[in-house]
C-alpha cells in the first residue's frame, strides 16, 4: 500500500477494505488537521479517480458526504473547495474527536478497563504532561 | 436517469457444448448503471454469457433478458461489444476505423472517438497492421465506447496487453465514466490495477454465478479480490 500525493492531499488506499470510507476518512482528516488549507480547491472527481485508480462514482459519493459535513462546498462551474470557515472545521474536528473518544471508551468498557486504569496508562505514556489543568 | 429493471437477467440459463455445460442453470441479475467485473478462471462461462447477451449464441434452456428484452438485433443496437480476440481490418488507419464506426454504428460519436484517441495516445494516421496488440486493443475499445449506448460489454480487454496500453485503457475508461450513465460489463482474469473500477462483482465458476453483489460489500467481507479468489476458488489465482 503506497502513499499517493494528489495536490496537498495524501492517500493510502487499501484495496482489501471498502474504498468509499477510506477516501472519505482520509480527506476528512486532511481538512481537520489543516493539511489542505481553508478555501483551497479540491482535486476534481475525475482527477482523484484517475490517480487512485477507482471508480469515479466512489469518489463522487465521498465528495457528496464531505459537502453534507459542511467541510467542502461546490461552486458552480468551478469545482469543489474546502470550506473557508475555520469554525466549521473546528466544530467538525471536535465532533470527530468526541466520536473517536466515545468509541475508545466503549472498547475499554467492553474489556472491563476502569477509568483509573486508563488514566494510569495515559500518565505512563505521557510522563511529561502535568495531567490536567485542575 | 431512473433505471430500476436489471440490465441483464438470467433465470436458469443453460448452454451445452456436447456434454459440457458452458452455462449451467445460471441465475443472475445485474443492476443497471454499474461497472461490473465478471470474474472467474478460464472456461467458467464468462465469454459464453457475453455471447448469449449479444445474441451470438442461443441458450438451450432458461430465460435471458437484456435491457428488459430478449437479446437480438433490437437490443444489440444499444450494446457496445468488444469480443475476446477482436481484430480490425489491418489496412485501415485508426481514423478510417472510426469513420467506419460513424457511418455504420448507431449513435457513434466521431468527435468523442477522436478525443478518446488523443487521451489514450492512439495515432489516428497509423494503420492497424503497424500497431502493437495493445495499440490495436485501444482502437477496438474506442470503437465500443464512442457510440452513446446504455450497455458496454468488454470481453477480456486486458488480455495479453502491455502495461502502458493497460494504463491508457483504464485512464480512458475512468475519464469516460465520469460523464455518462452507462453499464459496463468487463470480464477479466487480470484483476491488478482494475479492481478499484468495479462497483459490482459477479464471480463465475463452472457455468454458475457463485457470488454476485456490490464490490464494497465483497471487500468488507473477504478483503481484496486476490483474497476473494483464494476463498472462493480454493486455489492460488494464477495471473
Amino acid at each position: 500500500m503506497e502513499e499517493q500525493k494528489i495536490g496537498s492531499l495524501r492517500f493510502k488506499i487499501d484495496f482489501s477494505q471498502p474504498l468509499y470510507e477510506q477516501i472519505l476518512d482520509q480527506v476528512r482528516s486532511a481538512i481537520a488537521k489543516g493539511e489542505i488549507e481553508l478555501g483551497a480547491k479540491m482535486p476534481s472527481v475525475r482527477e482523484l479517480a484517475l490517480e487512485l485508480r477507482v471508480n469515479p462514482n466512489t469518489v463522487m459519493r465521498a465528495y457528496q458526504e464531505l459537502e453534507r459535513d459542511g467541510l467542502t462546498e461546490k461552486r458552480r462551474g468551478q469545482g469543489t473547495y474546502v470550506t473557508s470557515s475555520a469554525e466549521r472545521v473546528q466544530l467538525f474536528r471536535t465532533e470527530l474527536a468526541s466520536k473517536y473518544m466515545d468509541s475508545f471508551l466503549e472498547q475499554m468498557a467492553s474489556l472491563g478497563i476502569s477509568l483509573s486504569e486508563i488514566q494510569g496508562y495515559l500518565s505512563k505514556k505521557y510522563p511529561n504532561e502535568t495531567g490536567g489543568t485542575r | 436517469m431512473m433505471v430500476i429493471q436489471p440490465i441483464v437477467q438470467c433465470v436458469q440459463l443453460s448452454k451445452r457444448y456436447g456434454k459440457k455445460y458452458a452455462l449451467n442453470h445460471l441465475d443472475l441479475s445485474i443492476p443497471a448503471g454499474k461497472i461490473v467485473g465478471v470474474l472467474g478462471p478460464n472456461g467458467c462461462g464468462k465469454s459464453t454469457l457475453f455471447r448469449a447477451i449479444t445474441g451470438l449464441i442461443a441458450p438451450d434452456e432458461g430465460e435471458l433478458r437484456v435491457l428488459g428484452q430478449p437479446p437480438g438485433w433490437q437490443t444489440n443496437r444499444h450494446i457496445g461489444y468488444l469480443p475476446d480476440r477482436a481484430r480490425w481490418y489491418p489496412r485501415h488507419t485508426a481514423l478510417q476505423a472510426f469513420e467506419w464506426g460513424a457511418s455504420f454504428l448507431p449513435g457513434f460519436d466521431l468527435e468523442a472517438a477522436k478525443t478518446f484517441a488523443a487521451y489514450m495516445d492512439v495515432d489516428l494516421e497509423m494503420s492497424l497492421a503497424g500497431m502493437s496488440k495493445g495499440q490495436e486493443a485501444r482502437v477496438m475499445l474506442i470503437l465500443c465506447m464512442a457510440p452513446e449506448v446504455p450497455l458496454i460489454i468488454l470481453d477480456e480487454p486486458f488480455a495479453g496487453i502491455d502495461f502502458i496500453s493497460r494504463e491508457a485503457i483504464i485512464s480512458g475508461m475512468i475519464d469516460y465514466l465520469e460523464d455518462r450513465e452507462v453499464s459496463i460489463l468487463i470480464s477479466t482474469h487480470d484483476i491488478q490495477e482494475v479492481e478499484g473500477l468495479f462497483d459490482y462483482i459477479v464471480l463465475m465458476d463452472q457455468g454458475k454465478a457463485i457470488w454476485s453483489g456490490e464490490s464494497e460489500e465483497l471487500r468488507g467481507q473477504y478483503g481484496s479480490l486476490h483474497d476473494v479468489f483464494r476463498t472462493f476458488y480454493k486455489r492460488e489465482w494464477s495471473r
